[in-house]
């Protein structure tokens, strides 16, 4: 027996040799892969939440029309090709051929006319606005779906990600209420997994989908997607290997530096282009003293961006510029052409302001007393939080800290707007249109509407060349718009704009090819495979 | 006694126990309603934003739009049929949810009680038994420490040591998430993964139990009915075993019925450390994401569970203690 045994793995090592050469072929199908998202989805219904888990679940079972590549340009998916006319105004998607549902049903472009008009306009949270423009989904054949448009919405091709527009079965969510239908929890899409079960408060359990259209694919058996509350031991599950991929700042940061020291870990910042998570400090602009110009920017000099990045996020971050991050430099939108915060002498310019402002020094070197609210996402943005005091202190600000759970932070500053400095943190997703308006636009602020303008500042200017911007089908002249804009809004700083987070992947190195999308995690991971 | 005055003591118990539940659920549903922001807020808040048509849209679906004292009624008066309400941030009925996470929750609680009982009360009396000597020292001094380490702190202990440096037992969660075992594997499977987390929370009980154990019996040592064993001339072997155990355990007893109450309350910590499917965490995050249907139901549930352990816990006195007397 033993010897059998012996000369078994004699001959895999030998093969193992043999087959060494093109990377390819060290790629085996079959395996279990165990992803870590934390915290547990509420639902897995991406169609009608956001909420920043669902996705990283239900982007293996839902497809969208189109994938991305790390230059932010569409690829097929579920549309073969597509045709933009040059007004904008109508855009035409060749469906593919033989796409079933994983009921067995085929895939048509009645399901994509149902899924846009019905579904994402009308209930998606992000969907209402992207699809704003979109008057009617026509459909002369099964496989051709034509988009038409009141206006050209060129932020549109960039949102048809399955995470950001999972395409539904009009056969299964058609019947009854949308809102609250059966299979919010059991989702039934075309991609590269099944949905099994979900055993909650445990796991997510999808298994590979026979049937799906990338010939060959997906390699993996089976994905587990396991729910973990506490940061400690989705660390400690990693090392052991009984997890193999956490994202999202699932793990924290400090751990992730350690994991990285681990032969079997790697830890990677990409996979976030499309989300582009933004560091900020939130001004009530209504409130004295910082309805000044002058007070607003004078916090912006005081904040050390540099030592944030350093010291809180331990070293996980780059420094952001303004409202559009970086990631947005290749289709030309970003710019760094626009007021520097960040300067050596950012303490001294920061009181020079003050003292213009009118508001000096009295006893004890104090100039006014004020509250800082933290977000409530965890301690280093308490750490973050302790950290501003102190800069303020140095400008003579004396601020004292707050923090509360989720759903009164949200209120105090988007119903209410009872703060006057918050610490929050927003996605550019992946266009501007989607990710950035909503921060500084003046006609989107409206009492109550979480992550919208809480600052309620605006500025006639900048909102005209966000709206040109809006439907400007030529590239160059929407990037020109938004340069414009970042110059406005950073130098009025309604928000002080202070990293871009990169977030950590732990991926276990037996896992290959996890992270190839600007997408990360909200990606298919039909082609991971193990060792 | 007779079994027909049980019976009728037993019924009378749970006809009173049905304002007593109601009264909880109402207290509830108000005290509730004092936490700032609503589902809807948090609900847009997860997704990142939201348009202002959206919040309303949902606020519209969640009732939340009613005057609290209609949504109350409306509350009792599914309650009065058993009716738990659905769960809109879950896209679920909760009676249902809280099902799912009966048995794990059962599982860890009651197998830490057996250890943490059957633990403590030897472990009290061996240290009564070996009153002030090393012996009795070693197990107080044992029990103190246990019982003032942070339970959190004594999962990740447990954690680094059998999982990580011995790589005897698992991490976390209940079972191994990529081999899905059946039949007999699974529950080899289940128990590994219960061993970490049930020691973690009984050490505190097993402590607390030893604590009062050590201490009653004691305390029973001087009474005047030990003094008549003695007398007889029993050897002090029966005296304990036969008369001191017995009536030291009523005040354990107490102690481990309060802990069932609080049974279906779950613990938050360890399942939190070791990713145990309970319910504790369940309702820690339907307190977060304002999901008062869901509260209010895992608090129902639990109200019920107090009342029935209540009731059982003074009969099991009747079989301990024969001279109490059901009135």
């Amino acid at each position: 027996m033993r010897r059998i045994s012996m000369s078994v793995v004699a001959a895999a090592l030998l093969g193992a040799v043999a087959i060494a050469g093109p990377p390819a072929s060290a790629q085996k199908a079959g395996g279990t892969l165990v992803q870590i998202t934390q915290p547990e989805p509420p639902n897995l219904a991406p169609y009608i939440s956001t909420s920043a888990p669902i996705s990283q679940v239900t982007a293996k079972v839902y497809d969208g029309l189109l994938e991305y590549g790390f230059d932010l340009k569409p690829k097929p998916a579920l549309a073969e090709a597509w045709e933009v006319t040059p007004d904008g105004k109508t855009v035409t998607f060749k469906l593919r051929k033989g796409v079933k549902f994983h009921d067995g049903k085929p895939f048509t472009s009645a399901d994509v006319q149902f899924t846009v008009m019905d579904v994402l306009k009308k209930v998606h949270p992000r969907g209402i606005n992207t699809f704003r423009d979109v008057t009617a989904v026509e459909t002369p054949d099964e496989h051709t779906a034509i988009f038409r448009l009141n206006n050209a919405a060129p932020y549109m091709l960039s949102a048809l990600s399955g995470y950001e527009s999972p395409m539904v079965p009009k056969h299964v969510f058609g019947q009854g209420d949308i809102r609250t239908h059966a299979n919010a929890n059991q989702p039934i899409g075309t991609g590269a997994f099944k949905f099994i079960e979900w055993r909650r408060g445990e796991l997510v359990r999808l298994d590979k989908n026979p049937d799906y259209w990338r010939k060959g694919l997906p390699n993996l058996d089976r994905i587990v997607v396991r729910f973990i509350n506490d940061e400690a031991t989705r660390t400690a599950a990693l090392e052991k290997g009984e997890a193999h991929v956490a994202g999202f700042g699932g793990v924290p940061y400090n751990d992730a530096k350690k994991l990285a020291t681990l032969p079997s870990v790697e830890v990677t910042t990409k996979g976030y282009e499309m989300i582009s998570p933004i560091v900020e400090l939130l001004i009530n602009t209504k409130k004295a003293p910082f309805d000044n110009q002058k007070v607003r920017q004078a916090v912006a000099y005081a904040i050390d961006r540099q030592f944030v990045i350093d010291n809180i996020w331990f070293g996980f971050g780059k420094l952001a510029t303004g409202p559009i991050s970086s990631n947005f430099a290749p289709s030309g939108i970003y710019t760094d052409n626009v007021t520097k915060y960040q300067v050596p002498d950012g303490i001294e310019r920061a009181n020079k302001l003050l003292d213009e402002a009118g508001l000096p020094k009295k006893d004890g070197g104090i100039r006014f007393e004020m509250v800082h609210d933290i977000t409530p996402y965890g301690p280093e943005w308490q750490r973050f939080g302790e950290f501003v005091q102190q800069r303020l202190a140095l400008i003579g600000i004396k601020a004292s800290l707050r923090y509360e759970d989720v759903a009164t932070w949200l209120k105090r500053t988007y119903t209410d707007y009872d703060y006057t400095l918050t610490s929050n943190f927003l996605y550019n997703l992946p266009d501007p249109v989607l990710g950035v308006h909503r921060a500084i636009h003046g006609k989107l602020i409206k009492q109550g509407t979480v992550f919208v303008n809480g600052s309620q500042w605006s500025d006639p200017r900048a909102d005209e060349l966000m709206d040109k911007a809006t439907i400007e089908p030529d590239p160059k002249k929407r990037a020109a718009y938004y340069h414009e804009v970042q110059k406005i809004v950073v130098e009025a700083s309604p928000i002080i704009w202070v990293f871009e987070l990169n977030f950590p992947t732990v991926v276990n190195k037996r896992y290959k090819d996890v992270i190839t999308s600007p997408l990360g995690l909200y990606t298919n991971f039909a082609g991971v495979s193990r060792e | 006694m007779g079994g027909g005055r049980l019976l009728r003591y037993v019924i009378r118990r749970l006809l009173q126990a049905i304002p007593v539940v109601l009264g909880v659920v109402v207290l509830n549903f108000l005290l509730l309603q004092l936490a700032p922001g609503d589902a809807a807020t948090v609900l847009a808040g997860e997704a990142g934003g939201a348009p202002l048509e959206y919040i309303q849209q949902l606020r519209q679906r969640f009732g939340l739009d009613q005057p609290v004292l209609v949504q109350l009624a409306l509350y009792i008066k599914n309650i009065l049929v058993l009716d738990l309400g659905y769960s809109f941030r879950n896209a679920s009925p909760v009676l249902p949810l809280i099902l799912a996470r009966l048995w794990p929750t059962l599982l860890l609680m009651g197998t830490t009680l057996l250890l943490s009982v059957a633990g403590g009360v030897l472990l009290g009396l061996l240290a009564a038994v070996w009153v002030r000597t090393w012996k009795d020292h070693v197990i107080s001094f044992a029990a103190i420490i246990a019982y003032a380490m942070p339970l959190f702190w004594i999962g990740l202990m447990l954690i680094l040591a059998f999982s990580i440096k011995l790589g005897w037992l698992p991490t976390s969660g209940m079972e191994d998430a990529a081999a899905f075992y059946e039949g007999w594997e699974r529950v080899v499977d289940i128990a590994k993964h219960l061993v970490l987390p049930s020691i973690t929370l009984a050490l505190f009980y097993m402590a607390l139990y030893a604590r009062l154990m050590r201490a009653t019996m004691l305390e029973q040592h001087g009474l005047d009915y030990v003094t008549t064993a003695r007398a007889k001339g029993l050897t002090e072997r029966q005296i304990t075993v036969r008369h001191m155990v017995r009536n030291a355990l009523l005040p354990v007893v107490t102690v481990a019925g309060v802990q069932i109450g609080g049974l279906l309350g779950g613990s938050v910590v360890v399942e939190s450390v070791f990713a145990w499917p309970g319910l504790g965490q369940l309702a820690f995050q339907a307190l977060f994401a304002r999901d008062l249907n869901l509260l209010l139901g895992i608090f129902f549930i639990s109200s019920c569970l107090v009342v029935a352990v209540n009731i059982v816990i003074d009969i099991v006195y009747l079989v301990l203690d024969p001279r109490i007397r059901v009135g």
